[in-house]
């Protein structure tokens, strides 16, 4: 109530007085804020011993060669020289993670997208409503259901997809998918057919329900196909949602290595290696922290770049 | 809010003639191509739901169609087991998010509404941290929780994932309280209330729905974590669902029965916050879009 009561400010008093509290000496002004330091005291607390200082121990530590317990030598650049040059696994391991990211862009991007039209096209609100809820509902299921559920879809003997191929008579097709070197990065890739990503959808189709409908409008009163209104219209017009998801998943496809820890653990030998599981490899089983530790700095440079690549060429183009 | 939600149902409603109209001229290929994608997203899991009624020697027998009799009871014996691991996502879920919603709801009140010296170079310090990813901090971290002596306790998941959880949380929180009008907080001061009572309550109480949303994201965030889990916890009792599913399913993988009824039982308490929460769901999935 008091609020409507108080006349609004003028600007030029209120700009007076910004200049009168600059004009304060440091020290009165950082004892006048002191409740503010107080509300990010726990914060800063909690980034400095959880987040800061394991980041900055993690460059540190990728220049030494590192066990806990024992003593570590310093080898400087060595643990990324080798890493680089000698390391056919993490070479390798790169190679699957471009291939992974690649695809998961492809497949979020254009199975949302079909996705997302087809429900914007809708006439009936309720389906359009409907099917709207039906695509964001998997999200609440836990993302290692679905792991498991497609390792035993891949299973040898009883898997459904053998014997979905057995039965339609393509008996030489089958093969122990996740065993088999040749196709193990494949079936890791292909898993969660047919790639219905809830997120990425609602995303799109926001996006589509945004654009005002006269534009639409007076295309097709103007001769426009359905095709030329998907192609010259939506598609331009949603660009800023599509480059969105698109970078979302190139910097998660990066990190990500849950789905082939939980099917694989990169093996076959090493044919679903990827970078992070790869240093988990190394720092967990074989216990060599420190070249680790240069796989994390590897995946923190590479992150560091695609952020600056995005906030330089993607997120300041408007339409 | 609700306004909105009323105004959209109303356009909705159509006759009954209307529907079946609209349905012939052109929606029924897209709603068969749309079920589709929708059966073989569920396919999986309609798949389990099968076999999980089924005993060993039915499964040799007959994988896939229904067998009878319905073993209910592989859904009790998975459930004496799974039960323990949603006690422990509860649990350590719970706590984090709540230790998330105070420290950030503090610091983007801060950042948000009040001045003090260094306030652009804190927030950039924090901001930084959006560019660091999980995988770079996970074997100091690991080393950290060793070394403090956390290994095998709740607190070896819920401290770190306070710290990483409230960095996105704060971001939401702050553009939220930076859009709220001044003019309120004003007043308060004006009226005598110290810039606590402002936090509790002016800016607390006008952002619950934005606290919902950082609370969904912060929750689906934890509850799926398998990795971190997997290397503090040794002991099986302590272990959250994700990590414990995928223990149990290694643990009994050939009993295909009672494997498939765990991963069931354990989809259930998510789906039970989603109904009770849809809203804030699909507001925090889609808030990625909100430019940071």
């Amino acid at each position: 109530m008091a609020v409507k009561e108080m006349p609004a400010l003028p600007n030029a008093p209120a700009q007076a007085a910004d200049i009168q509290e600059l004009r304060k000496p440091l020290g009165r002004r950082i004892y006048e804020g002191r409740v503010a330091y107080t509300m990010l005291a726990p914060t800063f607390v909690f980034l400095l011993i959880f987040m800061y200082y394991p980041a900055l121990l993690g460059l540190y530590r990728s220049a030494f060669k590192w066990a806990p317990g024992l003593d570590s030598d310093f080898v400087g650049l060595g643990n990324f020289v080798q890493l680089f040059t000698k390391d056919r696994v993490f070479l390798n391991s790169m190679d699957h993670m471009l291939q992974l990211a690649a695809w998961y862009v492809v497949s979020t991007v254009g199975v949302s997208l079909f996705i997302a039209v087809l429900i914007h096209r809708l006439r009936g609100g309720r389906a359009q409503y409907t099917f709207r809820l039906g695509m964001i509902l998997p999200v609440v299921i836990p993302a290692i259901v679905p792991l498991m559920l497609w390792k035993f879809i891949y299973d040898v003997k009883v898997g459904p997809l053998n014997l979905f191929l057995t039965w339609i008579g393509l008996e030489s097709w089958t093969r122990a998918w996740l065993s088999d070197p040749n196709v193990a990065l494949y079936a890791v890739m292909l898993r969660n057919f047919p790639w219905v990503d809830g997120v990425a959808i609602l995303i799109l189709l926001a996006g589509l329900q945004a654009i005002p409908y006269e534009i639409v409008e007076s295309a097709m009163i103007d001769g426009a196909t359905e095709m030329r209104r998907f192609w010259s219209i939506e598609l331009p017009l949603i660009a800023g949602q599509i480059k969105l998801i698109s970078v979302l998943t190139i910097m998660w496809g990066v990190q990500e290595f849950t789905a082939v820890f939980a099917m694989t653990q990169g093996g076959p030998i090493n044919s679903t290696m990827v970078p992070g599981m790869w240093m988990f490899w190394n720092a967990f089983r074989i216990n060599k922290m420190g070249y680790a530790s240069a796989i994390g700095v590897v995946l923190f440079l590479l992150t560091l770049v695609l952020t600056l690549i995005n906030m330089k060429y993607i997120t300041t183009e408007e339409y | 809010m609700s306004a909105a939600g009323t105004e959209t149902r109303i356009q909705y409603r159509r006759s009954r003639g209307e529907q079946v109209g609209v349905f012939l001229r052109g929606d029924w290929w897209r709603i068969v191509l749309l079920g589709l994608f929708l059966v073989g997203g569920i396919a999986p899991l309609v798949m389990a739901f099968l076999i999980s009624l089924k005993t060993i020697p039915q499964f040799a027998r007959q994988p896939f169609a229904l067998t009878f009799p319905l073993h209910w009871e592989n859904y009790g014996f998975a459930f004496e087991i799974v039960l323990e691991f949603i006690r422990n996502s509860i649990i350590i879920s719970g706590v984090t998010v709540l230790g998330v919603l105070l420290l950030a709801s503090l610091s983007a009140y801060a950042f948000g509404i009040l001045e003090f010296p260094a306030r652009q170079p804190l927030f950039y310090l924090v901001l930084s941290l959006m560019m660091v990813p999980s995988a770079m901090t996970l074997i100091p971290s690991f080393v950290l929780v060793k070394d403090l002596g956390l290994m095998n306790t709740y607190w070896a998941m819920i401290l770190p994932w306070i710290a990483s959880g409230q960095v996105f949380a704060m971001f939401i929180l702050r553009t939220f309280f930076e859009s709220l009008p001044k003019e309120l907080f004003d007043a308060a001061r004006i009226d005598g209330a110290s810039e606590w009572q402002g936090y509790w309550r002016i800016a607390l109480p006008l952002s619950k729905s934005m606290l919902g949303v950082a609370a969904i994201l912060n929750i689906l965030g934890t509850w799926n974590n398998l990795i971190w889990p997997y290397l503090t916890i040794q002991r099986q009792t302590l272990l959250p669902l994700t990590p414990g599913l995928w223990a149990y399913q290694t643990e009994y993988f050939t009993r295909y029965g009672l494997t498939m009824a765990g991963l069931l039982i354990g989809s259930i308490p998510l789906v039970i916050l989603f109904v009770f929460t849809s809203r804030w769901f699909v507001a925090g999935l889609t808030s990625g879009a909100i430019k940071v």
